[in-house]
């Protein structure tokens, strides 16, 4: 038992020493200051919008839960090539998305990007979600008996489908964690108190909210 | 007609009361949750309204269609959805996120927006 323990342990803190050579979450944290990232971002939760003018004077999404949200290789590559996300500028439904998010050179976003890996929220579990594509009643509920596609894009058959007011969910299965998916459609308010979202609560059983999050988390 | 005075005088007096505290703000609210479908003049042309929407959101400026609309079913279809009243799930019910109180403001926004009384129950 005791040389297979250590022969576990061993490669386990040389990773994480080999981890800590190559990204620094103190020197993000001071980076993300630096850069001002903060004038858009908020890093410390729980959230604080209580009314539509709260939210509205927001200029970035909040990223107090960025560990639990996000994927790290995605969060890195976006940071040094920000792609829009959301088809609209933020908070408006009348402007494109400017598509001038400010990106950064390839050690600074490692650097970041494990600063805000760091950033979690204890009500999502993990391990709940698997991500599956084909799942007819998914699909059905997604794009038909609820209204999902009327606000977000996602793929369809080597196309891009639906509406335009909401992030998009191409690339969902690189971008975000599939248990967030779920932690976020069951408890939103605890992420995003105030939004155009819906709430589904009463609407979706919480087997439905696995199916459609599993079904989201596998969107190419 | 006394208990009618009276009950307008109640709910003035909570009318104000509730504007101090929350101000729910019916042209606000609307502007928030409702305009990305319907449009923040109303008219059904909001930014989701795309060809891949299969039906189009109503247009809340048709005053004759609108006067076919109680007050009473228009509080249900937003607070219940569309397949509530056998219409499209694509107008989703919003009874998790609003309360009655910005159910009530949005459906006076509405009836300006129409500017028409509505069908009398
Ligand atoms: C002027 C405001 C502003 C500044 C400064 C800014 N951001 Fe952003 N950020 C935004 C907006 C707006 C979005 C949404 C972009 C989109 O949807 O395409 C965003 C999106 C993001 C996202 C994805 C979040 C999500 O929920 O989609 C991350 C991560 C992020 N920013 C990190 C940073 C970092 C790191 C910096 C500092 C280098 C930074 N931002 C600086 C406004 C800003
Ligand atoms: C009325 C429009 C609307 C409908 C309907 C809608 N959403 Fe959203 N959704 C949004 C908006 C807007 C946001 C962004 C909220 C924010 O960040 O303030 C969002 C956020 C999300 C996010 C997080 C995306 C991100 O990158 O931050 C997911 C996942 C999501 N929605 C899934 C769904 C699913 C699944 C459904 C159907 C059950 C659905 N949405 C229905 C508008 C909508
Ligand atoms: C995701 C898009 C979407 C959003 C957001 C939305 N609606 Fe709708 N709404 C629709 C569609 C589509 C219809 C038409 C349904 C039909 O004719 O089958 C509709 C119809 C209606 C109707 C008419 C019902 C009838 O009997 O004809 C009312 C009233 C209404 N919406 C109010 C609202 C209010 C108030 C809000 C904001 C809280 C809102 N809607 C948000 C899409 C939306």
């Amino acid at each position: 038992m005791k040389p297979l323990m250590s022969s576990l342990v061993v490669p386990v803190i040389a990773l994480a020493l080999a981890a800590q050579a190559q990204a620094d979450p103190g020197a993000g944290a001071a980076l993300f200051n630096d850069q001002g990232c903060m004038e858009c971002h908020y890093t410390e939760g729980p959230s604080k919008e209580k009314t539509i003018d709260d939210q509205l004077a927001k200029t970035g999404p909040e990223l107090w839960y960025a560990g639990s949200k996000f994927q790290m290789p995605w969060l890195v590559a976006w940071l040094q090539d920000p792609q829009p996300i959301r088809p609209l500028k933020y908070n408006s439904i009348n402007e494109p998305n400017p598509e001038n998010h400010p990106a950064l050179g390839p050690q600074e976003a490692a650097d970041i990007a494990d600063f805000l890996m760091g950033l979690t929220s204890d009500v999502v579990e993990t391990g709940v979600i698997e991500p599956k594509k084909k799942d007819r009643k998914a699909r059905l509920l997604f794009a038909k008996d609820q209204p999902c596609g009327a606000c977000h894009q996602y793929p369809a058959k080597r196309k891009v489908k639906g509406g335009l007011s909401g992030p998009s969910l191409v690339g969902a299965s690189a971008r975000l964690n599939p248990d967030w998916i779920y932690a976020y459609l069951l408890r939103p308010e605890v992420f995003k108190p105030i939004k155009m979202m819906p709430v589904f609560r009463n609407v979706l059983s919480e087997e439905q909210m696995r199916q459609i999050a599993a079904y989201v988390a596998a969107f190419k | 007609m006394m208990r009618f005075i009276g009950l307008i005088v109640v709910t003035l007096g909570l009318g104000t009361l509730a504007a101090a505290a929350s101000a729910a703000d019916g042209e606000q609210v609307f502007l928030f949750y409702c305009a990305q479908c319907h449009g923040t003049g109303g008219k059904g042309d909001g930014p989701n309204v795309t060809k891949f929407l299969p039906v189009s959101p109503r247009d809340f400026t048709d005053a004759v269609e609108m006067n076919k609309l109680t007050d009473a079913h228009m509080a249900q279809v937003i607070r219940d959805g569309g397949p509530a009243i056998s219409k499209s799930a694509m107008m989703p019910g919003w009874v998790d996120t609003l309360n009655d109180e910005e159910i009530a403001v949005l459906v006076t926004h509405i009836r300006k927006l129409c500017d028409c009384p509505g069908k009398q129950e």
